[in-house]
C-alpha cells in the first residue's frame, strides 16, 4: 500500500498518524465518538466516559431493535455491557467495579473496546451485521439468526408454577406457528421464482442476470430508491474508513500500550471467572449438564480401555519372548504407524468442521444454465447438504427419545401394579 | 404442577422457541407483502420533484412512476387524443378508399400538435415512462408514430396492426374508447405496468448502479485484506501482544470451554469409543497384529487421557469460582449453540445459489426450515429432559399426579408431544379403573 509504517515511526509522523488512525476507526464503527473522546478517555475525563458506554452497548449488543435498545438508561446499557464482556472472557476487574452512572473511568473502557478491537475484526463483523442487502437472501445456516437474538426482555414475567398442561399446550402453539411458517415460505418462493423470471435480463451485472426484489421494488418505488443508495453510499463511507483504519491501526496499537501502561496496577484479588451460573440456570445450565455427561462418557471409556490394555499387555509380556534383532527394527515401524494413525484420527475432531457445511446467507439467482459461469453454489448441492443434516438431526432426535423411553421405563418400572400401554409405534 | 424455577425456565425457552418463530413470521409476511405488490398492476407513485436533466435519462428512470397530470396536460391530452382519432379514422377511410395522398397534412397536423404538447409535458414528466416510447433490446411489440412522444398514455391510440400483444392494455381497440376513458384515466394511470408484462424492460438507475459496483469491490478489497497474506504481521502482533498484557495484569487463568471445544470432545469421544470397538473386535492373526493392537489401544488410553484432563481442568475452576457480581446476570449474550462455531469468520459477502426451477427453489427452502426446526426440537427436546426426568426420579408418590407427570412427560420427551400412552393400574380385583 505504499506506507512505509513497518518501522517504529519517527514522532512527528506519529503526531498526525494516531488522530488519523483513530478518525478512520471512528467513521469505521457505528455511532462512534469523535477522536477527542478517545484522547480524552485516556487521561481519564469524565465526559468520555458515557460515550464510550453506548458505544460498547452498540458493539455488543446484537442488531439494535430500533429505539428499544437505544432508549435504555445509560445506566442499563452500562450494567448490560459489563455483563456482556463478563461472559467473554473480559480479564479487567476494574471495569466492573465501575460505577452504574456511567460518568467514570474513561480509560478502562477505553481498554475494554481496545480489548475487543484485538480479539477480532470487529469493524468488519458490524458492517457485515447491518450489511444492505441487495439481493434476494436465503440463510444457510442459523449463525445469523442466533446471534442476533432480540435484546433481553428487561422483565420476563415472573410466573409461578405451572402445570405440565400448559407446556403441552405452548409445544402445540409452536408447531402450528412451524407448520404456517412453511406455508408461507413456499408461497414467497413461488412469488421470487416469478420475478425472477420476469427480470431477466436486466441486471447489469451478467452473472446475477435478473433483479432481486430490493432491486425491483427500488424501481418501482422511486423514494424508497432514493433511501436505499443512501444507505449503500453510508455503507460504502464506513468501508472505506474500515479499510483505512486496517492500513493505519498499528500506530493504535501502540498508543494502547502507553494507555494500559498509564492504568495502577491491578490489585490481585482472588481470581475473578466469568459467572459460573447454578446448575439448572438456563442454557449455560445445559452445558454444564453437557460437560457432566461428557466426562461420564469419558471416564467409562477409560475404563473399559484400561482393562482391555491391562489383559492384553500382560498376554503380549507373557508369550513375548524368543524375538530376535529383527523384532526391534519391526516394533519401531509398528510403533510410527500406530502413531500416525492416532494422529490421523485426532485431526478428525481437531479440525474445524465449519468449512464442510455451507455457511451463511446466499444471494438466489435464478439461471437457464447448466454450468457453472463462476464461484457459486448450486441448488442441488446444497439440496444434498441440508438433507443430509436432516437426517443427522433426526437421528440425535430419536436418540434422545429412546433414552427418554428407557428412562421412564425404568423409572415406571419400578412402581408395580401399572400397565403401560404405548402408543402404536408409526 | 411442576415447582416455581422450573416453571419459569421451560415456559421461558418455549417462550423463547416461539418468539423467534414469530420473528421469522414477521419477516417472512414482510417479504410476502413486498413481492405480491411487485406482481400486481404498479400503482403510480407520487414523484416529489421532476428529473433535473431529462434528456439523457429518459430511457432509465423509473417506468411507472407518472406524475400526476395537471389540468392543463389533460387538456392538451384531450385535443392530442383527438387529432390522433381524427387521424386513424381518416387513414381508415383513406385505407378504404385506397388513397394517401389525404394522409400528409393530417398527419402533419398531428404531429405538429403532438409535437407542441411534447415539451411541456417533458417538462413535467420528465422522468416517467418514456421507457415504453424507447424499445430497449428484445422488445417484442413494434412501436410506431407514439415512439418519440412521452407518456405512455397515448400509446393506446393506435390501429389494430400497430398495437403490441394482447397481454398489453388488455383492451387493443382501445384508442377508439380513449375519448372517453382517458380524460377519467389521466387521473390514474390508463395503462397500468406490470412485471409479468414489461418486466425483462427495466433498467437500474445509474447512480444506484454505481453505488452498488463501488459497494461490491470495497467488500471485496475487505476481505482480501482480512484473509490474504497482505495481513499486516507488525499490527497483528501488537494485538497479540497487548492481549497478553492485559491478560497477566488482570492474572486470570485462561477461559472456560467454549460451546465448539465441547463439540469437538463430543466428537472425540464418540470416535476414540468407535475405534476402541473396532480394535477390540478384531481378531489378530499373528505377533504383529496382536502388537500393533495393543499399541493402538493404549494410543488411544492416552488420548482418552487427555480428553478428561482437559474437561477436570474446568472441574477445578468451577470449584474456585468466586461471586463477584453484585445483582442478577441478564441472559444477553445469545446461546452458544451455533453450529457453525460462534465465532466463525463473518461472511463477507453472499455467494451466489444458483436456482433453476420455482420447484427446486421451494424444496430447498423448505428443507433449510425443516432444519431449522429440528435443531430447535433438538434443543427443546435437552433443556426438556435436563428438567423433566430428574423431577420425576425424585417424586416418590405413587399417587395421580405424579401419573399425569409421567404420561405428560413421556408424551412430550418421546413423541413431540403429539401421541399419549395409556396408563392403567393393575388391580387385583376384576375392576380395572383408568387413573
Amino acid at each position: 500500500m505504499g506506507r512505509r509504517r513497518r518501522r517504529r515511526p519517527d514522532p512527528a509522523d506519529a503526531a498526525r498518524a494516531l488522530p488519523e488512525a483513530i478518525a478512520a476507526l471512528s467513521r469505521a464503527l457505528p455511532a462512534a465518538p469523535s477522536p477527542e473522546t478517545f484522547r480524552r478517555a485516556k487521561f481519564d475525563r469524565p465526559e468520555a466516559a458515557p460515550a464510550l458506554w453506548r458505544l460498547l452497548f452498540r458493539v455488543l449488543s446484537p442488531l439494535p431493535a430500533d429505539g428499544a435498545s437505544a432508549s435504555l438508561a445509560l445506566e442499563a446499557q452500562a450494567r448490560w455491557v459489563k455483563s456482556a464482556l463478563r461472559s467473554q472472557g473480559y480479564p479487567r476487574q476494574a471495569l466492573v467495579q465501575l460505577p452504574d452512572e456511567g460518568f467514570q473511568g474513561g480509560r478502562e473502557l477505553l481498554l475494554a473496546l481496545a480489548w475487543l478491537l484485538a480479539r477480532g475484526p470487529l469493524p468488519e463483523r458490524l458492517l457485515t451485521q447491518s450489511r444492505v442487502r441487495l439481493g434476494d437472501e436465503m440463510p444457510l445456516c442459523e449463525c445469523e439468526a442466533l446471534a442476533s437474538p432480540g435484546l433481553p426482555a428487561p422483565s420476563v414475567e415472573a410466573e409461578g408454577c405451572v402445570d405440565i398442561r400448559h407446556l403441552q399446550w405452548l409445544m402445540g402453539k409452536l408447531r402450528l406457528r412451524w407448520r404456517n411458517l412453511m406455508a408461507g415460505q413456499q408461497e414467497q418462493c413461488a412469488l421470487l421464482g416469478q420475478i425472477h423470471a420476469y427480470t431477466r435480463g436486466c441486471h447489469s451485472d451478467r452473472s446475477l442476470g435478473h433483479l432481486s426484489v430490493t432491486e425491483t421494488e427500488l424501481l418501482r418505488d422511486p423514494e424508497g430508491g432514493r433511501q436505499l443508495l443512501l444507505q449503500l453510499e453510508t455503507e460504502n463511507a464506513r468501508l472505506e474508513a474500515a479499510l483505512e483504519w486496517r492500513r493505519r491501526e498499528l500506530v493504535f496499537w501502540q498508543w494502547m500500550d502507553t494507555v494500559l501502561d498509564a492504568c495502577p496496577p491491578e490489585a490481585s484479588l482472588p481470581t475473578f471467572l466469568p459467572r459460573i451460573p447454578k446448575l439448572g440456570a438456563g442454557a449455560a445450565g445445559l452445558l454444564v449438564r453437557e460437560l457432566q455427561a461428557l466426562q461420564e462418557e469419558l471416564r467409562a471409556l477409560q475404563e473399559e480401555l484400561q482393562e482391555a490394555v491391562e489383559a492384553r499387555r500382560a498376554a503380549w509380556q507373557a508369550a513375548v519372548g524368543g524375538h530376535g534383532p529383527e523384532w526391534r527394527a519391526a516394533r519401531r515401524a509398528l510403533q510410527t504407524a500406530v502413531a500416525q494413525d492416532l494422529a490421523a484420527l485426532q485431526r478428525a475432531w481437531e479440525q474445524d468442521e465449519g468449512r464442510s457445511r455451507p455457511h451463511g446467507p446466499c444471494r438466489l439467482v435464478r439461471t437457464e444454465a447448466r454450468v457453472p459461469g463462476g464461484p457459486g453454489l448450486w441448488a442441488a448441492g446444497v439440496t444434498e447438504a441440508l438433507r443430509a443434516r436432516e437426517a443427522c438431526l433426526e437421528a440425535v432426535l430419536s436418540q434422545l427419545q429412546s433414552q427418554c423411553r428407557q428412562e421412564l421405563a425404568r423409572l415406571a418400572g419400578a412402581r408395580p401394579g401399572l400397565i403401560w400401554i404405548l402408543p402404536p409405534a408409526h | 404442577m411442576l415447582p416455581a424455577e422450573c416453571s419459569r425456565r421451560l415456559v421461558a425457552e418455549l417462550r423463547d422457541a416461539l418468539d423467534s418463530c414469530a420473528e421469522r413470521q414477521r419477516q417472512l409476511e414482510q417479504s410476502l407483502r413486498v413481492s405480491r405488490r411487485l406482481l400486481r398492476a404498479w400503482e403510480p407513485a407520487e414523484t416529489p420533484a421532476p428529473e433535473p436533466t431529462p434528456g439523457p435519462e429518459i430511457n432509465e428512470e423509473t417506468p411507472s412512476s407518472a406524475c400526476p397530470p395537471s389540468p392543463q396536460d389533460l387538456k392538451e391530452l384531450e385535443l392530442l387524443t383527438q387529432a390522433l382519432e381524427k387521424a386513424v379514422r381518416v387513414r381508415k377511410g383513406l385505407s378504404k378508399a385506397g388513397g394517401v395522398k389525404a394522409r400528409s397534412p393530417k398527419s402533419g397536423s398531428a404531429s405538429s400538435a403532438t409535437r407542441a404538447s411534447a415539451p411541456p409535458s417533458t417538462s413535467r414528466c420528465a422522468g416517467s415512462c418514456a421507457l415504453e416510447a424507447k424499445p430497449p433490446r428484445g422488445v417484442r411489440h413494434p412501436w410506431v408514430p407514439a415512439k418519440d412522444l412521452p407518456g405512455h398514455r397515448l400509446l393506446l391510440v393506435g390501429d389494430g396492426p400497430h398495437m403490441g400483444q394482447g397481454a398489453r392494455a388488455n383492451k387493443p381497440e382501445a384508442g377508439l374508447r380513449d375519448q372517453q376513458i382517458v380524460p377519467k384515466a389521466a387521473s390514474q394511470v390508463p395503462e397500468a405496468f406490470t412485471l409479468k408484462d414489461k418486466g425483462a424492460l427495466l433498467r437500474l438507475p445509474e447512480a444506484f448502479r454505481k453505488a452498488a459496483s463501488r459497494n461490491a469491490r470495497l467488500w471485496a478489497q475487505l476481505s482480501s485484506m482480512q484473509t490474504g497474506d497482505s495481513v499486516d504481521a507488525a499490527a497483528a502482533t501488537a494485538k497479540t501482544q497487548f492481549l497478553q498484557k492485559m491478560q497477566t495484569a488482570a492474572g486470570q487463568p485462561s477461559s472456560m470451554l467454549s460451546a465448539a471445544e465441547v463439540r469437538r470432545l463430543q466428537k472425540a469421544c464418540s470416535l476414540l469409543r468407535l475405534r476402541m470397538r473396532e480394535e477390540l473386535m478384531a481378531d489378530p492373526k499373528d505377533w504383529t497384529q496382536e502388537y500393533r493392537s495393543l499399541l493402538t489401544l493404549e494410543g488411544l488410553q492416552a488420548l482418552v487421557g487427555q480428553c478428561l484432563h482437559r474437561l477436570q481442568e474446568q472441574q477445578e475452576l468451577r470449584s474456585v469460582v468466586v461471586e463477584q457480581l453484585q445483582g442478577p446476570c441478564p441472559e444477553g449474550p445469545p446461546r452458544a449453540a451455533s453450529p457453525c462455531g460462534g465465532d466463525a469468520d463473518p461472511v463477507w459477502s453472499p455467494q451466489l445459489l444458483l436456482y433453476s426451477s420455482t420447484q427446486e427453489l421451494q424444496t430447498l427452502a423448505a428443507l433449510r426450515l425443516r432444519v431449522a426446526m429440528l435443531d430447535q426440537q433438538v434443543h427443546l427436546e435437552k433443556v426438556l429432559m435436563a428438567e423433566l426426568l430428574p423431577l420425576l426420579s425424585e417424586q416418590e408418590p405413587l399417587g395421580r399426579p405424579w401419573l399425569a407427570l409421567c404420561r405428560a412427560a413421556h408424551c412430550l420427551l418421546c413423541e413431540r408431544g403429539q401421541r399419549f400412552l395409556t396408563v392403567l393400574r393393575d388391580e387385583p380385583a376384576d375392576r380395572l379403573s383408568p387413573p
